[in-house]
């Protein structure tokens, strides 16, 4: 299935809170050394966080999936990558969520250094665009997990879906956008717009791929 | 029979209590002349089926003249009408709600899913409530709290989304055109708004267990969401004792209920109600009939949950859906709930309201039966650090609400639903 229902009651697992969440069976090998700081919403088969794992070494990468069957190739594609390259692909792991409802029951304020959202179910229907990732209301919530500075990357073939996210990002007062200098210079817009799966088979279709990145901004004083 | 009062609510003076029936609210005093008298009353005059015949309605019409225009054959639909097997419909008034200084009464109706606004005029002898606002919403509306200054209600529906409405002016005709200031993925149960050193903030508790809170007016910054209590189960009351403002009360479907800091976002004790609550649960409280398996187990779950204070003590009064009884707690000035008394009633308890002042409880009761013991309104009272029928002594003012309630059934399967807070229960999916 290519999709699945973010509203729907799934039988899924998640922490009680960020504090009960036991990183140690995700990274056996590294989870102590840090805690998740950069995420991958919707991370279909894997391909950024295999491209970023060896990027940021000391970073744990965690990508989040809601269809079991994806997860569970991604799972195995990570086990086999630390069996055949030792000492290698410790930093990435991957967790069936939703993370639409459960994100803060993974994170606390400000603990994510950068979010990505790449390819993400357009959801074209007027009636479903609440289901769509970037809303403004859950743009609060991406808000208050990411550390100030920190960077929003969203990348998608539908143009009419990347100016939705663009619109909605611009309105939210906590994000600013990220210059296409920014841009050009920045070593995770370019391992986005080649590395994974989605992006692949649009090359492969000589289809057209939109990049927006924004940078979280201060708290304001007047808020807690 | 008579038809229950599905909510009863009473002014924090103690003189009116304000009720619904099905699709009615009625408005009794409850003190001087007024007595046990009807002071106002309002019927919904909106069918449920209104806005989808009437959406029908405008595209036959269109229909109809692109046909004339044209010769192309177009199929004309029908005005839906429900047949003898369809389910059936509630036009009914979900909860009520007073703004401060009973300057305005605001209902949720579950008709065309909008907040009324009502204001009251307790000099008007003929009614004293006048609907001067229905704003209607994308999607149900599931709780309203009203701003102290009077002028703003914050409405959260059943889609998760939180809108800030003024109570006057213009209605929005084009419900789409509204912005949710906030939101969750998850029906929302509850929101309340609260001050806190001269800021405030929104509180929301949602069908996912989620307790958030929210600077407000700048609602697009979260201050944090409340873990460590362990709620498993959707969140359906929360309460914010007027003697501490940083404390927060929160119960559901767990059979529990949790106390916090919240401004602190810091869990403080959980007190369980499962032993005292349990010798009531009877089938009706088992899942429904498709979720149902050998294992399944009754469920508990907190419709109400008041905070009272006599003699300088702090109570909480604790209402499980469906039961017969009240759970009398504690809250002691170390911060932890102590168990006083269980308060066994004659009937099922709908819905309570309280008079603070008072210590008087007042429910509306599930009885079915006529005659003498027909009352739907029983009165409690909180005195001596006890729970204790006061309904002898309020006899004449309960047999006159029951007696002018005007919706007569035949049997309690014309009641509307009475118990649905437990339908928030998550049952998974795969």
């Amino acid at each position: 299935r290519a999709h699945s229902n973010p509203f729907s009651d799934h039988r899924l697992d998640y922490p009680r809170s960020p504090s009960e969440m036991d990183w140690s069976k995700l990274y056996p090998e590294t989870f102590d050394k840090s805690k998740v700081e950069i995420a991958d919403i919707g991370c279909g088969y894997g391909g950024l966080l295999i491209k970023l794992s060896p990027e940021f070494p000391q970073s744990l990468i965690l990508g989040m999936e809601i269809r079991v069957q994806v997860t569970q190739y991604v799972q195995d594609r990570i086990i086999a990558l630390r069996k055949t390259h030792a000492e290698q692909y410790q930093n990435i792991a991957v967790l069936r969520s939703n993370a639409m409802k459960f994100l803060p029951n993974f994170f606390t304020k400000g603990q994510l250094s950068k979010i990505f959202f790449c390819f993400p179910d357009p959801h074209f229907k007027q009636r479903k665009h609440k289901a769509r990732i970037v809303t403004n209301t859950l743009l609060s919530e991406y808000a208050f997990v990411l550390k100030e500075g920190g960077v929003i990357y969203t990348i998608t073939d539908v143009e009419d879906l990347h100016n939705w996210m663009v619109q909605h990002l611009d309105e939210h007062p906590l994000f600013e956008r990220l210059s296409k200098d920014w841009e050009s210079q920045d070593k995770c817009v370019e391992i986005m717009y080649n590395s994974t799966e989605e992006g692949q088979k649009v090359t492969r279709n000589n289809g057209s791929k939109w990049i927006a990145c924004y940078k979280r901004l201060p708290t304001p004083d007047d808020c807690e | 029979m008579k038809h229950p009062f599905q909510i009863v609510l009473a002014n924090e003076a103690g003189t009116h209590l304000f009720s619904s029936v099905k699709n009615q609210i009625l408005v009794f005093g409850l003190t001087g002349a007024s007595q046990g008298k009807l002071i106002g009353s309002w019927i919904d005059p909106v069918d449920n089926l209104q806005p989808l015949q009437k959406q029908q309605q405008e595209k036959i019409k269109k229909l109809v003249t692109e046909v004339e225009d044209g010769d192309k054959k177009v199929k004309v639909p029908k005005i839906p009408t429900p047949g003898p097997g369809a389910p059936p419909i509630y036009n009914y008034i979900r909860s009520l709600y007073l703004s401060h200084q009973d300057k305005y009464l605001i209902g949720i109706s579950d008709s065309d899913k909008s907040v009324l606004v009502f204001e009251i005029d307790y000099q008007n002898n003929e009614n004293c409530i006048n609907l001067i606002k229905r704003q209607i919403f994308p999607k149900r509306p599931s709780s309203i709290t009203v701003d102290e200054e009077d002028d703003t209600i914050i409405v959260a529906d059943k889609f998760g989304d939180v809108y800030s409405m003024d109570i006057k002016g213009p209605v929005i005709d084009d419900e789409k055109k509204l912005a949710p200031i906030l939101g969750h993925v998850s029906m929302l149960s509850e929101v309340l708004i609260v001050k806190r050193n001269a800021k405030k903030f929104i509180i929301t508790g949602d069908r996912d267990e989620h307790i958030r809170i929210t600077n407000y007016p700048k609602t697009y910054v979260v201050k944090d969401w409340l873990f460590g209590a362990d709620h498993k189960e959707f969140i359906s009351v929360l309460n914010i004792p007027k003697f501490d403002d940083s404390l927060l009360i929160s119960g559901g479907g767990d059979d529990f209920i949790s106390l916090w800091n919240w401004h602190e976002s810091k869990f403080i004790t959980k007190f369980s109600i499962k032993d005292y609550v349990t010798q009531f649960l009877t089938d009706s409280h088992l899942p429904p009939e498709r979720f149902l398996t050998e294992e399944s187990e009754r469920e508990m779950c907190i419709s109400e949950l008041i905070v009272l204070t006599s003699d300088s003590k702090h109570y909480i009064v604790i209402l499980c859906e469906n039961i017969p009884a009240l759970i009398l707690l504690e809250l002691t000035s170390d911060l932890t709930f102590n168990y006083v008394q269980t308060f066994t009633t004659t009937f099922s308890i709908v819905d309570i309201t309280a008079i603070e002042e008072s210590g008087t409880i007042i429910a509306s009761v599930d009885n079915e039966q006529d005659g003498e013991d027909k009352n739907l309104i029983q009165f409690y009272k909180l005195s001596n650090g006890k729970l204790q029928d006061a309904s002898i002594s309020n006899a004449s003012i309960s047999t006159s609400i029951t007696e002018l309630n005007p919706e007569i059934v035949e049997s309690r399967h014309d009641f509307y639903p009475l118990y649905s807070v437990n339908t928030l229960r998550k049952r998974s999916e795969h």
